[in-house]
């Protein structure tokens, strides 16, 4: 017993900033979701137009929960829950890997098996230890609800839902850390049976019934092959029902069960899934360091332009949806007024949609830079730069697939959108808004970029956190800047809210020019201190 | 004889601490140069310098006599690395990663030598080239640079500690590439600290010692430097002097055994055994006194390089042993070095 409670002390304190993080964030969702409803559907009637509009629209339910009715409570958890539980789920899967596939990777799970606590131990330490981050966030949750005034039950109900499906993926992570080799390959099996199960539960969803009066619908069987389905058809403030939550626990027990089972079948460092046997030899195209900045890039950079594909879509298919709920509402006509700037409605769905296509496109320049810091400390860079390679080419291959990568974004974006405006028979000129919106997205995107390989050549150390907070702060300040009523001065310093729109009448090239000035100074300077700087010595 | 790295009162700092303090170094052509030292002596700085990957904080570094961080790329096409701690990408595969590294060294894709010359040395490191980069062993990771650096041909070798996690039978397969490239007249900076390895493999050896070389030469010219150990056995040398009765056996040997031996020093008779130590140089001179005695189980041993080693870092170890060797040295050390000031 004292075995455990050492291995489960040390878990704790490994992760104590992770989840305070996690479920803090979890719990800030939540009453962020209750102050937007109360702010942008305060009465009953806004929010009735919304279900019907849903109802009508059924691909909404993709990115949001089960409507059960239009009171107040209800209706936050139709637009969050499925969120709370995706929290719930990432947190629980990573940590079920990080605590059991990670460790024997490592070895450090060997150095704890040769003592007494032996093989069992320290996987019952990683199951309790999720279950408590799981009942933490269930209560903070509940909390969150209650202490805004809504019903003592439900709100329980609402944190248990969450929790419940993260247990069912703390399974899904220890047995998925069993089945694989290593934790990258886990996590990414945790992963995509994680977005997997969220997409059928929304589809499943979307295939379902409404109610007559359209405020209500019946999941269809699809829904409940997902955990996630099983959250929300507990349907918390409306029925408040126990019984589907059971079934997340059961399968939360069945997968510990198995995962218990396959562990002691296997060796330490088996799995049952041996990894894939890697090439031979390099391919033609390994031969540079451009080739490989993009080999080490291209799997992420694939993920960003799917992403950018896929928001395209939206920019363009839901102008409509929206169309038809913003004239009903008066508080989303004019949150949209506000950031299309003087564009129709539709206008301004794609600046907004295309403002997230600029933050994706940031974000995937952002993060091929920031490699370029992760194989100095690694100390791969050291090797490559040890060959007939300058540092100023090295870092310029980095510059290079990054520029590519927010090019692909933003041309997967552009696409999307003109796939969007063709599958609704929207307003083709729409596609050119989006063109335009997606060239300047991508002049924004650059910037990051050169701001980034900045910091890298004189702060290398800030590299990773700098770059990341800009594209946060940018992101923030760009679309949250006009909700806020923050000046527009403040607003204009994100370079994703300066870049040129299309306008009723052409095409407003706003800051354009100042961010192709900061591109190009940023990016001969970088360069230019690249030729002056040593490398960092690995760490 | 051409030199091919040349550096004079080398000095780099990181901050406040001093990482090289004025270090002197001179490789000459076809030479297996050996680099001594232990961890935080400087050898990796000094390397890092060379290879263009740091600058000097002042001081001279060439070569090929050319300057290693303005004509970084120009030098590298002629150098080969192999790092003490090699990282390699987690998600390429190990052949991948000789591949890339050979390639970006000047082999071409489908360069038959090339491909030979890989295949012979993963056959001979047996090393699997399939695996990810993750997956792989300290050792095995240093096998990916080895391999890379030993298939495709340079003209100098920089080896950083390169066998640190080989086991006894690939360290032999490091030495035998190591004969091969000097056979062909390339030269080899070759840092370690393990000391048979540079024994074996070096024709000339440099000591560095916080961030300077302490000593440098051949490894006779080390030795002459030195005090030869000899030793006998004590009962036969007492035997023979008179018949000293057992009670004073200790003392009377002790003054008996080393009668007549000229210029020794550190006389003592521990264990049955008389030892004293002589300059490597005077050796001769006291073998006929020593014949003259008939000692049985006559030991003369040359200083290892280990001993080498110790006189210039026994203090650093502090237990017992350790300041033995150094009191026996450390003068001799200290009056050296105040001579080169």
């Amino acid at each position: 017993m004292s075995a455990l409670g050492a291995l489960l002390g040390q878990r704790l304190r490994r992760d104590r900033w992770q989840l305070v993080l996690w479920v803090g964030g979890t719990a800030l969702l939540a009453l962020a979701a209750v102050g937007g409803v109360q702010q942008s559907y305060g009465t009953e009637a806004d929010r009735q137009e919304v279900l019907a509009a849903v109802a009508a629209n059924p691909v909404i339910m993709l990115f949001r929960g089960l409507p059960s009715g239009a009171e107040l409570d209800a209706f936050t958890l139709f637009l969050i829950l499925p969120f709370l539980a995706m929290m719930a789920a990432f947190m629980s899967s990573f940590l079920a890997v990080r605590h059991s596939r990670m460790d024997e990777e490592l070895g450090r799970a060997e150095l704890v098996a040769a003592t007494p606590a032996g093989r069992t131990a320290p996987l019952v330490a990683t199951v309790l230890h999720g279950i408590g981050a799981n009942l933490a966030l269930a209560a903070l949750v509940a909390a969150c609800f209650a202490g805004a005034g809504y019903a003592p039950l439900g709100s329980i109900v609402s944190g248990i839902a969450a929790a419940a499906v993260g247990l069912v993926f703390l399974g899904v992570g220890l047995v998925a850390a069993q089945l694989m080799r290593t934790s990258r390959g886990a996590n990414s099996l945790g992963v995509w049976v994680l977005l997997g199960s969220f997409l059928v539960c929304g589809l499943g969803n979307a295939l379902g019934t409404p109610s007559s009066d359209l405020q209500r619908i019946e999941s269809s069987w699809l829904t409940w092959l997902s955990p996630f389905g099983w959250a929300e058809n507990a349907r918390p403030f409306a029925d408040d029902a126990w019984w589907p939550l059971a079934l997340c626990a059961a399968v939360a027990v069945a997968l510990t069960a198995l995962a218990f089972a396959l562990q002691r079948l296997r060796d330490l460092d088996g799995s049952f899934i041996a990894e894939r046997a890697g090439r031979l030899e390099a391919p033609a195209s390994l031969g540079s360091p451009l080739g490989l900045v993009w080999r080490l890039a291209r799997g992420s950079v694939v993920g960003w332009t799917v992403g950018g594909l896929l928001t395209g879509v939206l920019a363009t298919s839901l102008g409509a949806v929206i169309d038809e709920i913003g004239t009903k509402i008066p508080a989303v006509e004019e949150l949209f007024a506000a950031l299309s700037k003087g564009g129709s409605l539709e206008q301004g769905m794609v600046v907004i949609f295309f403002t997230i296509v600029g933050v994706l496109a940031a974000c995937a320049a952002v993060q091929t830079v920031t490699r370029a810091r992760q194989e100095e400390t690694h100390g791969t860079a050291e090797q490559v730069l040890a060959a007939p390679v300058g540092r100023v080419r090295w870092l310029w291959a980095f510059l290079l697939v990054g520029l590519g990568a927010a090019v692909a974004v933003c041309a997967a974006a552009v696409l999307g959108a003109w796939l969007g405006v063709q599958a609704k028979g929207a307003d083709a000129s729409l596609a050119w808004d989006a063109l335009v919106a997606g060239a300047g997205q991508l002049a924004a995107a650059a910037v990051f970029l050169v701001l980034t390989a900045l910091v890298f050549v004189l702060a290398p150390r800030l590299t990773i956190a700098l770059g990341w907070v800009l594209v946060l702060v940018a992101l923030l300040l760009g679309m949250f800047g006009p909700l806020f009523g923050l000046p527009d001065w403040v607003t204009n310093l994100s370079p994703v809210a300066v870049t040129p729109v299309a306008t009723t009448d052409g095409v407003d090239a706003k800051g354009l020019w100042w961010l192709l000035g900061v591109v190009a100074a940023g990016g001969v300077l970088a360069l230019g201190l690249m030729r002056r700087r040593e490398l960092a010595a690995g760490d | 004889m051409t030199t091919v790295i040349r550096t004079s009162d080398l000095v780099k700092r990181y901050g406040r601490t001093r990482a090289l303090d004025g270090l002197d170094l001179e490789v000459d052509a076809g030479q297996v140069h050996g680099f001594l030292g232990p961890n935080g002596a400087g050898k990796s700085t000094t390397i890092r310098i060379l290879l263009g990957l740091a600058r000097a904080s002042s001081g001279v570094a060439s070569v090929f006599d050319a300057h290693p961080w303005r004509d970084a790329v120009a030098l590298h096409r002629r150098i080969a690395y192999v790092p003490g701690d090699v990282s390699v990408w987690p998600n390429l595969s190990g052949g991948e990663a000789v591949d890339f590294l050979a390639r970006l060294r000047g082999a071409a894709h489908r360069d038959p030598g090339y491909r030979a010359e890989k295949a012979r040395l993963v056959e001979a490191f047996q090393f699997d080239p399939r695996k990810k980069g993750r997956a792989y062993s300290k050792g095995n990771r240093q096998k990916v640079a080895l391999i890379a650096a030993f298939a495709v041909p340079a003209e100098l070798y920089i080896l950083d500690e390169p066998t640190s996690g080989l086991d006894p039978l690939m360290e032999l397969v490091f030495r035998r590439e190591v004969a091969r490239v000097r056979a062909s007249g390339a030269t080899v900076l070759l840092s370690s600290h393990i000391l048979s390895e540079v024994e074996q493999l070096c024709d000339r050896v440099s000591i560095i010692r916080a961030g300077r070389v302490v000593e440098s030469g051949t490894l006779a010219e080390l030795r002459h430097l030195t005090r030869t150990e000899v030793s006998f056995d004590a009962g036969n040398a007492a035997d023979a002097a008179d018949g000293t009765d057992a009670s004073g056996a200790a003392d009377a040997s002790a003054d008996t055994a080393f009668a007549g031996l000229p210029d020794i020093h550190d006389a003592a008779v521990a264990d049955g055994r008389a030892r004293f130590t002589v300059d490597s140089d005077r050796v001769a001179g006291i073998l006929p006194a020593l014949a003259s005695r008939n000692v049985r189980g006559l030991r003369i041993e040359p200083p290892s390089l280990e001993e080498l080693f110790l006189r210039h870092y026994g203090d650093e170890i502090g237990d017992g042993a350790a300041s033995a060797v150094e009191a026996s040295a450390g003068s001799s050390h200290t009056a050296r070095e105040g001579a080169r000031r």
